[in-house]
């Protein structure tokens, strides 16, 4: 499944220009189109970024990020372009997915900084509150090169946070971090995003994006597949059954009420285990309700099992 | 310029290994005249020998070397690394950033090859020694801003920018310009040379250039233009990929 499954658009620019915005946009090298014909706004809320790899997602951070310039089509920062114009950088912070730092700083004197590269009015409050906010108060005063890859990834999102940009662009920022920096940044970013700041990352894990992010960009040899909430592509794909399971006090008579509704498309009953397909989600999740209502049976769960953000993905990178 | 990128060039420059090759290189030179002087092969009037030194070993080996680590590792090297990322994802223009690695390369490279070259002009002696001293501390430092240049446009041009650059230095500097009389005007090493024994007012009978001064400094000035053109074009057009595409 390619472009035909692209849902709605990213939410609405809140009046004049969203945070992000991409016009048609293509990048090719030589013979190769890397990006092909993308538009979309990014406004504030996270946004995961997904695709298989080799499928643009780092070529579409670099041009968002302005170290790329399109081929074709126009990529705007806050109603700027992003390429050839360092101003745009006030409003970005950038965690690349390049693990290179320099090893002879501190982490603390690595966001110092970028914070007085970003002409912060009071670079080492607005370090320390960063490092804080990142969760690397006890190792700010060691060298990069000492840190293990977590506790850099760490550095990088503090450098990204310290100048409070509008805008963040992460390409895979958990990488190499432990379950608890994990959770703790993933967090930080929802924060983040609850402030109001336009979040994008990038990630090849699909948990990681389905517990943070508000929508998904699903970019897929160069052309993008998807965006919007994952489980409204998901009920856009009318193509695709929806598998549910259901208990209920009468799994059997339910089912051979079920299979008189137009939206359901099938019915097993594997180990006792009610499992039922349907072509409208939401057809189905009405009928379900009203026909054990009168049929007088218990429902105690209607669970849908291709919802999650790994089924849509898959559906849509493999067609 | 900017002293937070030139405080991080600064660290970066002098942290690697290569810069204490470099300071050896220095200290080679130092070496040799230093063993001139005690072993007594020195009469006190032979400034030729300290000339002779200067150029092969100073101007030939130890400043293009200095400036060719310095000036391809300022930002050449920083952007194969990925960390110059860090520095142009920030609201300071390109060539500032770019202007200020190239003076924090220069100054590094002034340390490492004009001070030794100082030293080893008073270590190695000779009569009226300051004027050789002079001359060639002076066109060294000029030599190095050139070469400098020259190696900062190479490391935006090419990834491979030192081999390229070591091949400049060994090939074209050192035995083509040798050769073909021709090129000349293009080497620096034979610009400096010029310029040395101008500006230090050196006799033909202590050494010989083989480029006329006014000459000589053309070519140094047009070449180091014509490298700082190819560095401000190119660090507003270069571009970052990701890993992967």
């Amino acid at each position: 499944m390619t472009a035909s499954a692209a849902s709605e658009p990213m939410a609405a620019p809140s009046g004049g220009e969203p945070a992000v915005r991409l016009e048609g946009v293509s990048r090719w090298y030589g013979n190769v189109v890397a990006v092909n014909e993308i538009s979309f706004d990014l406004e504030a809320g996270v946004t995961g970024l997904l695709g298989p790899n080799g499928a643009g997602k780092s070529t579409l951070l670099h041009l968002m990020a302005g170290f790329l310039a399109p081929s074709a089509g126009s990529v705007k920062v806050r109603g700027r372009a992003a390429f050839g114009d360092p101003a745009i950088y006030h409003d970005i912070g950038l965690v690349p997915e390049r693990e290179a730092v320099y090893p002879f700083l501190s982490g603390r004197e690595f966001v110092e900084a970028n914070a007085r590269l970003q002409g912060v009015p009071d670079p080492r409050a607005a370090t320390a509150r960063a490092i804080e906010q990142v969760d690397l108060v006890d190792a700010q005063d060691r060298s990069l090169g000492t840190y293990s890859k977590g506790m850099r990834q760490r550095a990088k999102v503090a450098a990204a946070l310290v100048h409070d940009p509008r805008v963040l662009l992460l390409d895979e920022p958990f990488n190499g971090m432990d379950p608890r920096q994990r959770i703790h940044t993933m967090t930080l970013l929802r924060e983040l995003a609850a402030q109001g700041r336009t979040i994008l990352f990038s990630s090849h894990i699909l948990e990681e994006v389905e517990r943070v992010a508000d929508r998904i960009l699903v970019v897929i040899a160069g052309r993008l597949a998807a965006s919007g909430d994952f489980r409204a592509i998901r009920r856009l794909m009318t193509d695709r059954p929806h598998t549910f399971t259901v208990r209920s006090s009468d799994d059997r008579a339910l089912a051979s009420v079920l299979l008189g509704e137009p939206a359901v498309t099938g019915v097993t009953l594997d180990d006792g285990l009610l499992v039922v397909r349907a072509a409208d989600f939401g057809a189905f999740s009405r009928a379900v309700a009203r026909d054990a209502r009168t049929a007088g049976i218990s429902l105690f769960e209607v669970q849908p099992t291709d919802e999650s953000l790994e089924s849509v993905f898959s559906y849509l990178v493999r067609g | 310029m900017n002293r937070v990128v030139a405080s991080i060039t600064l660290r970066q420059l002098l942290s690697r290994r290569r810069t204490l090759l470099l300071v050896l290189l220095g200290a080679l030179l130092l070496v040799v005249a230093l063993v001139r002087r005690l072993s007594g092969m020195s009469d006190g009037t032979d400034t030729s020998f300290t000339a002779d030194l200067l150029d092969h070993l100073g101007i030939a080996v130890v400043m293009p070397l200095v400036a060719l680590l310095f000036g391809t590792g300022a930002l050449g090297a920083e952007l194969e690394e990925g960390t110059a990322i860090y520095l142009l994802a920030k609201p300071v223009s390109r060539l500032n950033i770019a202007l200020t690695k190239y003076l924090v390369a220069l100054g590094c490279s002034l340390l490492l090859s004009c001070v030794p070259i100082l030293l080893a002009a008073f270590l190695s002696g000779g009569q009226d020694v300051a004027g050789v001293a002079l001359g060639f501390t002076v066109a060294a430092a000029i030599g190095a801003a050139v070469y400098c240049t020259i190696f900062l446009a190479l490391s935006l041009v090419t990834s491979r920018a030192f081999i390229f650059g070591l091949a400049y230095v060994l090939v074209w500097e050192s035995f083509l310009a040798g050769l073909l009389p021709g090129i000349r005007t293009l080497s620096v090493r034979e610009q400096t040379l010029a310029l040395a024994k101008a500006i230090g007012d050196i006799p033909d009978s202590i050494f010989k250039a083989d480029l006329a001064v006014g000459t000589a400094a053309v070519a140094a000035a047009l070449i180091a233009v014509a490298a700082m053109v190819i560095v401000a074009r190119r660090i507003r057009r270069i571009e970052i990929t990701g890993e992967t595409a």
